[in-house]
């Protein structure tokens, strides 16, 4: 099967059992990998009162179709599973070389079950496949494993790992590999640690067989001569993400105290510009990226050791930089060091920390809950006592182990107010009060709050930041067009930033594999997904599903108290009616329920029957499915 | 004095492009800040997150001298 390893691994921890067998292609034309497995086969095969940490979940590791090839670059892996943080479909990517390592291998899936009796790891040579033992590896930290293991097996390994967070069931743990890049969000990593596998380690020599490599190479080649001489590409390489905190702050978005205030008045200290002039030590890239945006950056904070990391990233500086109000780009670098090492999502668990410094500035939790030590705003040594805290799960860490809102509910006293997520995750780096479709994207996010399946905060600038007006429309246009790219599993950045379209990832994608898709088939795909995984949802935790399409009372009731968005507010009414109109236009009954005309439209008629018995399926609606579900827009900015 | 403003995206489609693809040539009447040249010539400030001149990243509040050129970056998130 051209484009793809063409092997799939079926591995029963329970009993050690590992299946190899074709890859099925028409699951793979149907599909596409990655975000498209992973929500075909969570659908699929896991009861639907599996416990997330239990042996009925599954954990996979899912490349895409444009995994392994250079055009337009397709360096990225899918992780899913149920998320133990949402209770819903999880997937979650990275980029790096572990992804093309493992097609290289042979390999385009793989599928774990059940609970390994002792720590493994998966180890994989092209066609020697085995669980090994782990127990020596257990409560290393994620960098300082892939270290370890780069050292033990040899350096041409790509190694995947978790750190004790992943071990110690915290939801927002992650998975790490290429010593910084992570599959972050979800908590895919503690589902790894769940099933007791601490690392992956790939070593592939086959390659790739493409249908037509001449066209493929042809358009590779136009795609890297156009955007070497493309103007946005020399700041891009220079600056990564780091530069856009300063462009979020003057927006009024950018996340300050546990979103208490939107405009962070210490943002020089925490800026890209920062991180290139005191941090930087190289750029870096992922697999067969000529970009390298990347930044490879060294940490000195006084009193601590030095510490190398990977970044900090927009999403790091935002939620531990900002959030937890931290003045220096060495602390944040610090901090992200910290959190890559024990495993944690650095922007779920930097929120959780914020999340607990208010709750410590209110005196709902106390210095009596801190092991005698205190949480205040922008202390790395605060910082570094709850992190610890929260890995080892001691005390009110036990609780903050859980995220936001577990540890809302767990704490009381009214925290859920201030706990920034939807269905359990935690916000990405933007305030969305003046940002009403951010808002909406974030609470009707398939995975939780996420931009990255929607990010609409330039859409709402260009569309007007105080009205709703066409924000629903357009939202569902960016909730299928982003998240085709987790699918396909290449870079977002070529399309947003360099202008690399849509229609050349589709032809590249034939080339590849001989298929003859269109980009309007892929939006169907990926409208399809995000209806599975709707379905899904409310298959699980019951429904109708606009029970859990809800904002965090923050951000429906406090104005923004300060900075360029003071006053600002989307309130509840305006939300209400953002989600009515985000139903009507994909073809949802009022309740936030998909109908059987929508669910057979995209080819799932079974997801309609499945939703029929738990008693959820939307009621018809009046004049039937918009015949086009969403608004296209390419908002100025990406 | 002259300068050159440059930019890719749909940025560009604001900046009405007419010494390459990519490049404006823009006459500026006096000193005052890259904000307000932006507002004026129909590009919103508020989609640019910063500039970028000689290999430098500048703000908004920069005041170009004769023969600048300056390239317009789009915030973007999420790879």
């Amino acid at each position: 099967m051209d484009g793809f390893g063409g092997t799939t691994l079926r591995i029963d921890l329970a009993t050690g059992n590992i299946r190899k067998t074709a890859t099925d292609p028409a699951l793979a034309r149907e599909w596409m990998g990655a975000r498209g497995f992973v929500s075909k086969i969570l659908y699929d095969e896991v009861p639907r009162d599996a416990d997330p940490l239990g042996p009925d979940n599954r954990f996979i590791v899912a490349p895409g179709v444009l995994t392994g090839s250079f055009s337009p670059v397709g360096s990225k892996i899918g992780f899913g599973c149920i998320s133990p943080a949402t209770n819903g479909h999880a997937d979650s990517s990275m980029g790096g070389h572990l992804g093309p390592e493992l097609k290289y291998a042979g390999y385009d899936l793989i599928v774990f079950k059940n609970i390994a009796p002792e720590p493994q790891y998966l180890y994989i040579d092209d066609d020697t496949v085995e669980l090994r033992p782990a127990g020596h590896y257990w409560g290393m930290g994620s960098l300082d494993l892939e270290k370890r293991m780069k050292d033990d097996l040899g350096k041409d390994f790509q190694i995947a790992t978790i750190g004790p967070s992943g071990e110690n069931g915290i939801v927002f743990s992650c998975i790490t590999h290429d010593f910084g890049r992570q599959a972050g969000r979800c908590g895919v990593g503690a589902v790894m640690g769940s099933k007791k596998i601490k690392a992956i380690a790939v070593r592939g020599s086959k390659g790739l067989k493409a249908r037509d490599l001449p066209s493929l190479t042809k358009l590779t080649y136009d795609i890297i001569q156009r955007t070497k001489t493309h103007p946005n590409m020399a700041p891009w390489q220079k600056y990564g993400t780091a530069y856009f905190v300063g462009w979020s702050n003057e927006r009024g978005c950018f996340p300050t105290r546990n979103f208490q205030q939107t405009y962070f008045e210490d943002w020089k200290g925490i800026d890209g510009e920062k991180l290139v002039e005191e941090c930087l030590i190289s750029d870096k890239a992922c697999f067969g990226c000529w970009i390298n945006c990347g930044k490879y950056s060294k940490a000195k904070v006084p009193g601590k050791p030095d510490k190398y990391v990977e970044g900090p990233e927009y999403e790091t500086i935002a939620l531990i930089g900002g959030s937890c109000a931290f003045k220096s780009i060495h602390e944040v670098a610090y901090a992200n060091n910290l959190l890559d090492n024990v495993g944690m999502d650095t922007m779920s668990g930097g929120s959780t920390v914020a999340f607990a410094m208010e709750c410590y500035q209110r005196g709902i939790i106390t210095k009596d809950d801190l092991e005698g030590h205190e949480l205040r705003w922008g202390n790395i040594d605060d910082f570094e006592h709850v992190i610890d805290m929260i890995v080892h799960r001691r005390g009110i860490g036990d609780a903050l182990a859980h995220g936001t809102k577990g540890a809302a509910e767990k704490i009381g006293k009214g925290t859920i107010h201030f706990a920034s997520q939807a269905k359990g995750m935690e916000f990405s780096g933007y305030d969305t009060r003046w940002y009403p479709a951010q808002l909406l994207s974030y609470c009707t996010c398939d995975i939780g709050a996420h931009h990255s399946k929607s990010w609409a905060i330039t859409a709402d600038i260009e569309l007007g930041r105080d009205t709703i007006e066409g924000k629903a429309a357009v939202v569902i246009y960016l909730q299928h067009l982003r998240p085709l790219f987790d699918t396909w599993s290449c870079c977002r950045l070529f399309w947003g930033e360099i202008d690399v379209s849509p229609e050349e990832h589709v032809d590249a994608i034939n080339y590849l594999t001989g298929w003859d898709a269109t980009l309007e088939e892929c939006f169907k795909m990926s409208e399809k997904i995000w209806n599975q995984n709707r379905c899904h949802y409310i298959e699980r935790n019951g429904g109708p599903g606009r029970k859990f399409d809800i904002a965090p009372g923050r951000h429906l009731t406090e104005p923004v108290p300060d900075g360029p968005a003071e006053g600002k507010l989307v309130g509840s009414e305006n939300f209400e009616k953002m989600l009515d109109d985000y139903y009507a236009n994909r073809g949802w009954d009022v309740e936030g329920n998909p109908t059987r005309e929508i669910l057979e439209l995209l080819g799932i008629g079974y997801a309609a029957d499945n939703l029929e018995k738990v008693g959820f399926l939307g009621k018809p609606i009046e004049g039937g499915v918009p015949a086009v579900r969403g608004r296209k827009l390419k908002p100025m900015a990406m | 004095m002259i300068i050159y403003l440059r930019s890719g995206g749909k940025l560009k489609d604001r900046l009405k492009p007419d010494v390459d693809q990519y490049t404006r040539r823009i006459e500026v009447e006096g000193d005052k800040p890259l904000r307000d040249i932006l507002n004026e010539v129909g590009v919103p400030d508020s989609l640019v997150a910063f500039a970028f001149i000689n290999g430098k990243l500048e703000r908004l509040e920069y005041r170009p001298v004769d023969g600048d050129v300056i390239t317009l970056q789009p915030p973007v998130s999420g790879g």
